[in-house]
């Protein structure tokens, strides 16, 4: 064997080994969610078992979990149009307009995403309790607009970015106004970004927790509020708390295969292109 | 009637002006050239034509209809842009008849202008592709095919062959002084290259540092530039310009003098053509000897690069003529209708 | 018709991008800087909605005053995020750029392998908590079976009631949600290296040591700055899988500065005081913001104005 071949064998070991360990624990969680009781509170991990549906109706069903389901595509889905409906024309004023004091905006725009939720999370608490929106999926969706809106300004920025000033002037030498320009011509350009970004926010607004557990904590509640409420100091039942953990993430494994390739470019608001 | 920039001024945001006040009135059915090096403004005028850019200050008046505040789309021009600017998600057909479905033309009239103006630029066979898949000289072909299928009065073209290789830019060129003959429209052509002016303008207009040094056809651009800029600028190899000082019937430059006959004495620059000095064989009186430095053939023709004090003096002339080697020296004469004179102060072009 | 002055074509111009910029600006005063501004305003007051006599009257520096002095809790619970970020985004960093030096050096096509090692980073945090809350228990835990079987782990060793396991495993198991990340990443900035430095390094006689070192770190150094920046961020706000996994205990053991700004908050209700605390933590995370900003963004946004 010669060395580069033995260190092939030792690469491919180790990324095998970070794959097991990636993997194996959400691997686990999907088992769990077709497991009766005796099967998951066995001391000695049960890799072989006759599976059950059972969970799943009896959380989704029976506990009347559905709703919750219902909640976070709403939830998501609502907020991610309307922070790509008013993200985007503003991406597009920062990616071809100069006026003075730009950069700072678009910088405090940066930190309204970073900033810590819990530091608003007081005033908008207090806000839709004023309102009469605690407790409904408008508070959480108006929330979750607001700090996706940063992320689709920074993503869809370089993205209008990437097409060339020329397109918007020759759409208007052909005939079109300025809006006319961007809605009809930059906007149909910029289509893949557009999806890309839409996957991004709804992944992050369906994960979300911090707001929608403070905003809608009973009626208006997503999955991922849902489920700790399913975790008791004793007598947990884990098979339904898998199930609705697998039903609340393996649509976002799906999506986030989908985008795979704009991931790192959303992650790091398009600092890095890939 | 025609077209008229009335006293056109530009300052960007951050001070700098790329237009000082540029005043420029044509006639419908012209060919145009704006012609400068990079920063002289050129584009800006273009742009402001185009009404994608607004002056600072001034007017521009179409058919004696000021038209400085309409947007672009309401000033009936087409215009084509040195990187193409097609819309990559539509087919080439569709590029072309985007301002037509724009402007709310039939389909049925549509298909028909968009085969026209395709057979006309050669493009028929391509009419279904993507933008992504033709080549520059097809893309822009395609450019010019949207620009003109709604027959706009005017063209712009910004510098559109510049993005191509040297044997399409020669072939695009003509096709483009073939369509303006058979269309008479105007056209507006920003560039950077003499050689495309000289060939494609009816009139040129020079620019420097956002002013206009000359406005003229082609041919008096070449026999009679405005400025030692203009000079400078047109004509390959350039112009030989010198400073130095008129006395007693000679042109006195740093170590060479040369007979330029009866001249007010003082302080000029002389500029003569390459192309129009003479090499005699042997000293006469009007001649006088310069040594060889180096010779560069560009067949048929040879330039010769001789010692003139610290500097060189060019000459083009048949590579037929005279054989010499570096370090020969060669008698070389002036014509007296060749000379140029120059203001050494303000570069203006001298009686 | 009287022609429209260049001004009102200018004036039109602007519109359109302020008709465009408007509903985002909009949302984001109401929504988030209104909020803000009100946060600041009541860290300045004794709002307090468990007592009832406290109803927002201006105290000036008070709360900060406590929160600098007197308040202990908070300072422990600075330090213990502080090296929660350190140790986390620390680990996550070395053991992230070393695997994507390994997928770089022998993986040829990586989509399928990233597909895999991704899983981990975009699970919902809840989830995750949820995961390892039933991997890591005590009796039927899988995770904690094996680490008992090779003797990482006592016999009846429960994680999260042990103060001297809690913080240790939420940083193993952010450590699991987040390399991926920095993988992922830094595989992205490996990518798009251009060869031919590594090519001059070569012919000048540099061995594979030295090329990292001289060449290949210095030319990640942004991508670098990013990740650590970015991640550095994200963990100092770590709510989400501490609240699930432990809440904060046992005691105040693994109570990270949001759980606590929460605690204050929305436990005790002493909403002014709350409100200090809150903003100490939004303060850090914009001066690391503000790092990121100009270490990333500063060169490009040069080029991004001329584009």
């Amino acid at each position: 064997m010669t060395a580069s071949a033995a260190w092939r064998r030792v690469a491919w070991a180790i990324l095998a080994a970070a794959v097991v360990i990636a993997v194996t624990p959400y691997l686990w969680l999907l088992l769990t969610s077709f497991k009766t009781r005796v099967d998951i509170l066995s001391p000695q991990p049960a890799w072989r078992f006759a599976p059950t549906w059972a969970n799943y109706p009896a959380v989704f069903i029976g506990k009347e979990y559905l709703p919750l389901l219902w909640n976070s595509l709403s939830i998501a889905g609502c907020s991610t149009l309307l922070s790509l409906a008013i993200g985007a024309p503003a991406a597009y004023v920062f990616a071809r307009e100069r006026f003075p004091g730009r950069e700072d905006l678009f910088f405090f725009f940066l930190t309204t995403r970073m900033a810590p939720p819990i530091s608003i999370a007081v005033p908008l608490f207090l806000f839709f309790t004023a309102t009469g929106m605690i407790d409904t999926l408008y508070a959480v969706i108006i929330a979750h607009t607001s700090f996706n809106l940063s992320l689709v300004v920074w993503m869809m920025r370089g993205f209008f970015a990437d097409i060339p000033r020329e397109i918007d002037e020759a759409a208007q030498m052909d005939g079109r106004s300025r809006l006319g320009a961007f809605v009809g011509v930059v906007l149909p350009l910029a289509a893949p970004g557009l999806a890309a970004t839409a996957v991004l926010c709804f992944i992050l607004s369906w994960n979300e927790f911090l707001y929608a557990f403070l905003l809608a904590a009973f009626e208006g509640r997503p999955l991922t509020v849902g489920i700790p409420g399913l975790v008791t100091p004793h007598g947990t039942l884990w098979g339904q708390v898998a199930a609705v953990a697998v039903v609340a993430t393996l649509p976002i494994v799906v999506f986030a295969m989908l985008v795979q390739r704009h991931l790192v470019r959303g992650l790091t608001f398009g600092a890095v292109k890939a | 009637m025609g077209v008229a920039l009335r006293g056109i001024r530009r300052t960007f945001p951050d001070g700098t002006v790329a237009l000082h006040g540029l005043d420029l009135a044509f006639e419908q059915g012209e060919f145009i050239v704006l012609l400068g090096p990079s920063g002289s403004g050129k584009t800006t005028a273009c742009r402001m034509l185009a009404g994608l850019d607004v002056p600072s200050a001034g007017s521009i008046e179409i058919d004696g209809r000021d038209v400085t505040a309409l947007p672009p789309r309401l000033r009936g021009m087409g215009m084509v842009f040195q990187n193409y600017a097609l819309y990559a998600h539509k087919s080439v057909f569709e590029n072309i008849a985007y301002p037509l479905r724009v402007r709310k033309f039939a389909a049925d009239s549509i298909r028909s202008k968009v085969q026209a103006i395709a057979a006309l630029l050669r493009i028929e066979p391509y009419l279904h592709r993507r933008p992504a898949e033709l080549s520059g000289g097809q893309a822009q072909r395609v450019a010019v095919a949207r620009a003109l299928v709604w027959e706009p009065a005017i063209c712009l073209m910004d510098e559109p062959l510049s993005n191509l290789d040297a044997l399409l830019r020669l072939q695009l060129r003509t096709e483009l002084k073939r369509l303006h003959r058979d269309l008479s429209k105007t056209f507006v052509f920003v560039t950077h290259d003499q050689e495309e002016a000289m060939t494609l303008g009816t009139r040129i207009a020079v620019l420097r540092d956002g002013r206009l040094e000359q406005f003229e056809a082609p041919r008096n651009i070449y026999r009679k530039p405005a400025s030692r800029f203009v000079a400078e600028f047109i004509g390959r190899p350039a112009m030989n310009t010198f400073d130095g000082e008129v006395r007693d019937g000679r042109f006195h430059a740093p170590g060479w003098a040369v007979p330029v006959g009866d001249r007010p004495a003082g302080p000029a620059v002389l500029g003569i053509r390459p192309e129009q000095i003479e090499i005699v064989s042997a000293a006469t009186d009007d001649a006088f000897p310069l040594v060889l430095d180096v010779c560069e053939p560009v067949e048929p023709d040879i330039l010769w690069f001789l010692r003139a004090g610290d500097r060189s003096l060019i000459v083009r002339g048949s590579g037929d003529d005279i054989t010499a080697e570096s370090g020969d020296t060669v008698h070389v004469r002036f014509p007296r209708v060749a000379l140029h004179w120059f203001d050494p102060v303000t570069g203006a072009r001298l009686p | 018709m009287r022609p429209v002055s260049a001004r009102g074509r200018l004036l039109f111009d602007r519109g359109t991008a302020w008709f465009l910029l408007a509903p985002a600006a909009v949302l984001v005063v109401i929504f988030l800087v209104g909020p803000f501004y009100y946060m600041t305003w009541t860290a300045f007051t004794d709002l307090s909605f468990a007592n009832p006599d406290q109803h927002g009257s201006f105290i000036g520096f008070d709360n900060f005053r406590r929160l600098m002095r007197d308040d202990d809790i908070f300072w422990s619970s600075f330090g213990r995020t502080l090296r929660f970020v350190v140790a986390s985004v620390g680990l996550e960093f070395v053991l992230g750029f070393a695997l994507a030096l390994l997928i770089h050096r022998s993986v040829r096509s990586t989509r399928i392998l990233l597909t895999l090692l991704l899983i981990p980073m975009m699970l919902a945090p809840v989830a995750v908590g949820l995961l390892w809350k039933l991997l890591l228990q005590g009796d039927f835990g899988m995770v904690a079976y094996y680490l008992r079987s090779v003797g990482l782990l006592g016999r009846d060793a429960a994680i999260f009631s042990n103060p001297d396991l809690v913080m240790p495993a939420i940083v193993a198991i952010d450590v699991w949600q987040w390399t991926p990340f920095v993988t992922l990443v830094v595989l992205a900035g490996l990518m798009s290296l251009p060869r031919e430095p590594f090519e001059a390094a070569t012919m000048d006689g540099a061995g594979p040591w030295r090329q990292f070192f001289d060449v290949l770190l210095p030319l990640m150094r942004p991508i670098i700055a990013l990740v650590l920046l970015l991640r550095g961020i994200d963990a100092f706000k770590e709510f989400d899988k501490v609240f699930i996994l432990t809440g904060g205990g046992p005691g105040t053991v693994s109570e990270l500065l949001s759980i606590y700004a929460y605690r204050v908050n929305f436990k005790n209700w002493d909403i002014g005081y709350g409100a200090a605390v809150a903003f100490m933590v939004y303060l850090v995370v914009v001066v690391l913001c503000s790092v990121f900003y100009k270490a990333v963004y500063w060169k490009r946004s040069g080029d991004r104005v001329a584009a």
